[in-house]
């Protein structure tokens, strides 16, 4: 949902089916090619396509990139696990204004109770 | 010990540097509830439950309840305790409400549900994030098991999911400014059971992702990838975890 709020603020379009693992040739985000290799390696723990990926992040995307990269997804390892674990629903105002995106994802489709 | 990536292959900017460096130590120190030896022990089952055959077959299995058996343990923690740290760990995804419910009736209080799943998100977050960076996994820190206050929380009342929590509107004066900026959001409130435990969580989250998830783009935070890129990552980790929070 932020993703598309970026966009709408930066003037991009964005993909959001890449989000779900659709290969995406034409996404206008910088590196999506590369992020998405790279947060695949590192949720399947498979060090050495990490650390190939790696070396090519810091070289197109420098360092700091790489830290926050890296954090972004360390966090993103903590927050669904919290919110699946202790079954919080979505609020109310943000199943509104994502009605749509979440049927043109399919989203609904793949919730289990 | 010192600081766990002092050794790191890149530079990490300090807010985060020192909420890593904070969040370890504190991840061997008791807790409200449980004892820090037992804590550490969490943060060792979190990292062999990658090797248990039964967290890979129910993993491959259409449902995970499916697949009956014991965990493969290298701990002496309650059974109880070892199926909430593998599960969390290994198929987040698919945790429901009967398991939860199981969980609870197999002896195990709220509270120190909370408190394992903080300790097991911490140490999960920050291997991720080391295996990132190129860092060596950290080493579990040093256990120091002074006895756990286990003060309850009554301000807490169930909801909005499976476990009690404090609604913003019951908090008391210590714990108000935990919602500042409006953020109500459930998953922010979602282990406010324990209080002092979803602080120090949250100070490792915070630095890590953003204090204010509401801003749309990074005028003046300091981070060296743009805010869609950002919240690609996030979106497609949560997917690849099977959330759709």
């Amino acid at each position: 949902m932020r993703l598309r709020v970026s966009g709408e603020h930066t003037g991009n379009s964005y993909d959001l089916y890449s989000v779900m693992g659709e290969i995406s040739i034409d996404n206008k985000l910088p590196n999506y090619h590369l992020l998405n290799s790279f947060i695949e390696a590192l949720q399947e723990k498979d060090p050495n396509r990490v650390s190939i990926l790696r070396k090519k992040i810091s070289h197109q995307m420098g360092d700091q990139a790489l830290v926050d990269i890296s954090a972004v997804i360390a966090a993103f390892n903590a927050f669904p696990r919290m919110a699946d674990a202790t079954g919080i629903p979505l609020e109310e105002e943000k199943k509104k204004i994502s009605e749509k995106m979440r049927a043109e994802l399919k989203i609904d489709q793949l919730i289990t109770t | 010990m010192g600081h766990i990536f002092e050794n790191a292959p890149v530079k990490i900017r300090e807010e985060l540097f020192n909420a890593i460096g904070l969040a370890h130590s504190k991840l061997g120190i008791s807790g409200d509830w449980i004892f820090g030896s037992d804590r550490v022990k969490i943060m060792a089952e979190v990292r062999s439950s990658q090797r248990c055959r039964l967290c890979s077959d129910s993993k491959k299995a259409i449902s995970p309840n499916s697949i009956i058996g014991n965990h493969d343990t290298i701990t002496d923690l309650p059974s109880s305790w070892i199926d909430i740290i593998h599960r969390v760990t290994s198929d987040s995804g698919r945790l429901s409400k009967r398991w939860f419910s199981d969980s609870i009736k197999r002896g195990l209080s709220e509270y120190e549900f909370i408190e394992i799943l903080s300790v097991c998100v911490q140490t999960i977050a920050i291997d991720v994030f080391a295996l990132g960076i190129g860092a060596e996994i950290p080493p579990l820190p040093k256990s120091q098991s002074n006895k756990p206050n286990r003060r309850k929380t009554p301000e807490a009342k169930m909801g909005p999911g499976w476990v009690s929590t404090i609604d913003p509107k019951d908090a008391d004066a210590d714990f108000l400014d935990f919602y500042n900026n409006e953020n109500h959001f459930y998953i922010r409130r979602s282990m406010t059971l324990l209080p002092n435990e979803t602080r120090r969580l949250w100070k490792l989250l915070d630095n890590l992702y953003l204090d204010d998830p509401r801003i749309d783009e990074l005028d003046g935070i300091e981070r060296g990838i743009s805010r869609a890129q950002m919240e690609f990552l996030a979106a497609r980790a949560s997917a690849l975890l099977g959330c759709f929070y």
